[in-house]
């Protein structure tokens, strides 16, 4: 119970943190338009496969740039001082949280500046949306995670970069292959099993995430 | 020498699969015939061409032709070299079979070459179907009083050839590095339970050394590849999944570069260790699984095992995984030392 209330804390600390810093958030949302918007010019009108790709490039460049800041953003004394308060547990589990909230967000925005510049050929529409959610999810363990590690260094984004990129392969070809499917581009009955591989792979990682998670912080 | 006979059982062990694997011939085998289609109700001379056969020298060659469970003999043999057999076979106007194109079997057997058999070898065309007088009129010779292969030889495949030896070198590649890498996560664990600087070097050494194996993995494979698919490197999942996982622990040595406090750099470089590997699980063992791939053991795709993978290939094959596992132990520990040598030395200094 502690646990609960020490993460519905934090995340309204974090909330409270983005809302006075508006900037983060809006040159997070400005970054995913402006690159709908060069896509967009440089390629002109586009199939459903090549939508589908870009639709998940874009979003995994966006949420790797909205992520990288997670434990950045506050300087390490004041992170010390989180340290003292709260369990280790509940700091990764409220950031994890947290920026499922803002990858799912920045998912509906790259969705609607897609749909907005080109038509959009989802064809199931509430598959799409459960399949922003389950991307947001994995996006938001696995990126929240490694960003904890590259806080820790001083070349944070590349190195955020090259060490997320080969972890989430697995997460996003499932992620393409059920967008697909709700594109109409292919006719799978048995994507639920793509679903329950995927839901696995985050329960892996998120438990890892936990169970590391208080290695990482102790300086 | 007490404390090095594992060094030494696994260089033997290397040293034995290696001549084992390499001088061990193949069994004879049909690498093709010529022609492969004909017509029913016409006779039909083929030439069969062998891989390590005795036509020449066999006294008491026979061939058949088999289609569902009938079998027809082959007449007028004449070899022309141990490798070359012409053969003549006289096809009835009806065949045993409910198809228009029937894909027939050719089986080969002599006394020193025992049973050699290529599948789908001659496609024949039948003008009209008539199952029930095919089979009354169709001359059944059985396989009879066949005689076996002596001697000790790998199974001959018709893809694959004499790349089959490639199993020792390439997949116990594979098996040695995933051995040392799950070592690796050990130490790592080991790392962060009780924060001895030695565990981080081990762990160190240990993926550095795989990282060496999975690229001659890959090397291999892709000689592989190039002969039995006929490119270096397709779009293929597990192929893929393979660079990926490679790009990984590249990612785990920019991180360890990127600290210059020692013991943060062991803590976090652990923690990459343990999350890295258990991502690796879905990527190199879920993933090729669910789609199509070439690769085999996966997909649909019969992988070695069942009957291409004999008694005679795990010989060679089994001993080369724990010979290439201790080497790379060996190499990992030789880098160990090296790196507990400089710690004690070089940065006191």
């Amino acid at each position: 119970m502690q646990i609960i209330s020490e993460i519905v804390f934090l995340i309204k600390k974090d909330l409270l943190l983005e809302w006075r810093q508006k900037y983060a958030i809006w040159g997070i949302l400005l970054y995913v338009v402006s690159t709908v918007f060069i896509v967009f010019i440089s390629t002109g009108d586009i199939p459903a496969p090549v939508w589908n790709i870009l639709f998940w490039i874009i979003i995994l460049f966006a949420s790797v740039n909205a992520v990288v800041k997670s434990f950045v953003q506050e300087n390490s004394q004041r992170q010390l001082y989180y340290y003292q308060l709260a369990h280790p547990l509940a700091i990764i589990v409220s950031k994890i949280i947290y920026n499922i909230g803002l990858l799912f967000i920045l998912c509906v925005l790259n969705y609607l500046a897609m749909t907005i510049v080109y038509e959009s050929p989802v064809k199931r529409l509430e598959l799409f949306w459960l399949i922003l959610f389950l991307g947001s999810v994995g996006f938001s363990i696995t990126f929240t995670f490694v960003s904890a590690i590259a806080s820790k260094a001083d070349n944070s984004s590349t190195l955020m970069a090259i060490l997320t990129f080969p972890i989430v392969i697995p997460i996003l070809g499932i992620l393409m292959t059920l967008s697909a499917n709700a594109l109409g581009l292919i006719t799978d009955t048995a994507y639920t099993n793509d679903i329950y591989t995927l839901l696995a792979i985050d329960g892996i990682l998120l438990g890892l995430a936990v169970i590391l998670f208080p290695f990482l912080w102790k300086d | 020498m007490k404390n090095n006979w594992w060094k030494i059982l696994g260089v033997l062990l290397i040293i034995y699969a290696l001549l084992f694997g390499v001088l061990t011939p193949l069994k004879p085998g049909l690498p093709s015939v010529y022609p492969f289609n004909g017509k029913s109700g016409e006779r039909l001379d083929l030439t069969i061409e062998g891989y390590n056969t005795h036509f020449k020298e066999a006294k008491n060659q026979r061939v058949w032709l088999k289609l569902a469970d009938r079998t027809m003999l082959g007449k007028a043999l004449v070899a022309n070299s141990n490798n070359s057999l012409k053969v003549s076979f006289d096809i009835p106007a009806l065949l045993p079979t409910t198809d228009t194109v029937a894909s027939l079997t050719l089986i080969t057997n002599n006394e020193i070459d025992g049973t050699s058999i290529l599948p789908s070898a001659v496609f024949i065309k039948q003008n009209q179907i008539d199952t029930l007088t095919a089979i009354n009129t169709w001359a059944n010779s059985p396989l009879e009083s066949l005689h076996s292969y002596e001697g000790t030889a790998f199974p001959y495949r018709n893809v694959l050839g004499e790349t089959i030896r490639n199993l020792y070198y390439h997949v116990s590649l594979w098996f040695a590095m995933f051995i040392m890498l799950t070592i690796a996560v050990v130490y790592s664990i080991k790392y962060l339970r009780n924060g001895n600087m030695n565990d981080d070097h081990r762990a160190n050494a240990l993926i550095a050394i795989s990282v060496v194996y999975g690229l001659l993995g890959c090397a291999t494979g892709s000689i592989w590849a190039k002969h039995t698919w006929g490119t270096w490197w397709t779009a293929d999942v597990k192929l893929n999944m393979s660079a990926i996982f490679m790009l990984i622990y590249l990612a785990y040595f920019v991180l360890r570069g990127s600290f210059q406090d020692e013991i943060k750099r062991a803590r976090l470089s652990s923690v990459y260790n343990i999350f890295a590997f258990a991502s690796l699980i879905p990527l190199l063992f879920v993933i090729p699984r669910l789609v199509d791939s070439l690769h085999p053991g996966n997909g649909g795709n019969p992988g070695f095992g069942g009957e291409d993978l004999d008694n005679t290939m795990r010989m060679a094959f089994y001993p080369m995984i724990i010979g290439m596992t201790l080497l790379g132990l060996w190499i990992s520990d030789l880098r160990y030392r090296l790196a507990v040598l400089r710690d004690k030395f070089l940065d006191r200094a």
